[in-house]
């Protein structure tokens, strides 16, 4: 039985259970980091919102999900407790986007991509596939039976 | 093309808000009338009782101690506020649970909607500038256009979304392309009949194009829906109809007298209250 985990903006979720799909809706300029170890088939997801801790320290104390650099590095802590290795593992992004004319006020969809890019580098962690960036609301799902990662955004499904 | 009293003749199944909530909004303007006028209305509707008084106690609204009267409410919040929390728990009574146009969907359409409202208020607080009075209820209620359209124009709406799907063209744009007016138009007469305080209809006129906004508006309330709106939309609060196919306007984020950084930082704070309005109002939603 399929049973879907939504994951809700500024939160994190990883599982090993092969019946779960975990799901975020309505990515902006939000991004969704999926990651996924096919030997152990586990896998995790994390939604998070703004990309440094350091705007609001309080906050990311309290709900380190919100941030790219207190976030990510949680996520993979979580997995590597269900057993996933960095080696193993797939990532995947979705989301950065921004408003159809947001005037280049609201840049955080490019902030929260640059943050976590290089923090990738710095971590030897390659991107495997991602659907980044324009004006479109994104939803993501991971499957963890098979890894497979589906963006929908409108009428548009693509599997990453 | 179709006007905007035609897409309302047309969507007389939609619900409307309790009579309540208009004879309320009427109060507001009359300046005889004391809390106990307020009462009188409020008190014979144990749901609105109920529903305000639990409102009144969230950690939003934070009232410092604790309100077990209607009464108390208005002596303690004020009229306006009651008001406003009045609004919020009967609208989102009324919010149908599917509306066919317009893939609508009701908890994503909700979410948004609070999180305009809570936005709005967030955002004029850090500004220093004195709220406008009816800020929760125009973030709330601003998007009701797209509830009219989308129940009735099934087919239009079908039309709109993929003319804006298609590309550059704006949500608003692709209203007018397709159906001669926009979400911004319907709501505004919405809200004047269901007896709305006129600050509201203002709001929802211009949320999309505050520089249109007329002299004689709350030219701050505009603006401050524009860029709640905006900001909700971009950082994904609530999937709504729409989403980011749709601009902001500099000079409106200027004129509230906040940076952008501000604006963000705003956003982080208010995260947390807007999953909990969101979760409080939705819980009355049958």
């Amino acid at each position: 039985m399929q049973k879907n985990i939504t994951i809700d903006i500024a939160d994190f979720a990883v599982t090993k259970d092969p019946g779960a799909v975990l799901v975020t809706y309505a990515l902006g300029s939000c991004i969704a980091v999926i990651a996924y170890d096919p030997v152990v088939k586990a896998g995790g997801m994390i939604h998070y919102m703004l990309p440094l801790s350091k705007a609001s320290p309080e906050k990311a104390s309290r709900n380190p999900a919100m941030f790219a650099d207190t976030g990510i590095p949680l996520l993979f802590q979580e997995l590597y407790k269900l057993g996933c290795e960095k080696q193993r593992m797939t990532v995947k992004v979705a989301g950065g986007g921004a408003l159809y004319d947001d005037k280049g006020m609201f840049n955080i969809g490019k902030r929260n991509y640059t943050v976590m890019r290089k923090m990738f580098w710095k971590n030897d962690i390659i991107i495997a596939a991602e659907d980044v960036g324009g004006s479109k609301s994104r939803t993501a799902r991971l499957h963890i039976a098979t890894g497979r990662v589906v963006i929908k955004s409108g009428r548009e499904e693509v599997e990453l | 093309m179709i006007t905007p009293r035609e897409v309302l003749r047309k969507a007389k199944g939609l619900p409307t808000l309790p009579t309540a909530v208009a004879r309320l909004a009427a109060l507001l303007d009359d300046e005889t009338a004391g809390a106990a006028d307020f009462e009188k209305i409020v008190k014979p509707d144990p749901a609105l009782t109920a529903n305000l008084l639990r409102l009144a106690n969230s950690a939003f609204f934070g009232a410092r101690r604790q309100i077990t009267s209607v009464r108390q409410a208005i002596t303690l919040m004020g009229v306006r506020r009651v008001f406003e929390l009045a609004a919020s728990a009967s609208f989102s009574r009324v919010l149908p649970s599917r509306i066919p146009g317009y893939e609508i969907d009701a908890k994503g359409f909700w979410r948004h909607s609070v999180a305009v409202a809570v936005l709005a208020e967030h955002l004029v607080k850090r500004a220093g500038r004195r709220p406008p009075e009816m800020t929760f209820t125009a973030g709330l209620l601003h998007d009701i256009g797209k509830l009219a359209i989308g129940s009735v124009l099934v087919e239009d709406s079908d039309e709109i979304l993929s003319r804006m799907w298609a590309g550059d063209v704006s949500f608003i744009e692709a209203e007018h392309k397709v159906i001669g007016t926009d979400h911004c138009e319907v709501g505004d007469v919405m809200a004047e009949e269901w007896n709305l305080p006129v600050a509201v209809s203002w709001a929802i006129r211009w949320h999309h194009a505050p520089a249109g906004a007329p002299d004689d508006a709350d030219v701050l309330l505009v603006d401050l829906i524009h860029i709640s709106d905006a900001l909700s939309h971009t950082l994904g609060f609530g999937a709504d109809v729409g989403g980011l196919a749709r601009t902001i306007e500099e000079d409106a984020v200027k004129r509230v007298g906040l940076s952008v950084q501000e604006v963000e930082t705003v956003a982080g704070e208010a995260v947390d209250q807007i999953k909990e309005m969101d979760a409080l109002l939705s819980g009355q939603r049958g």
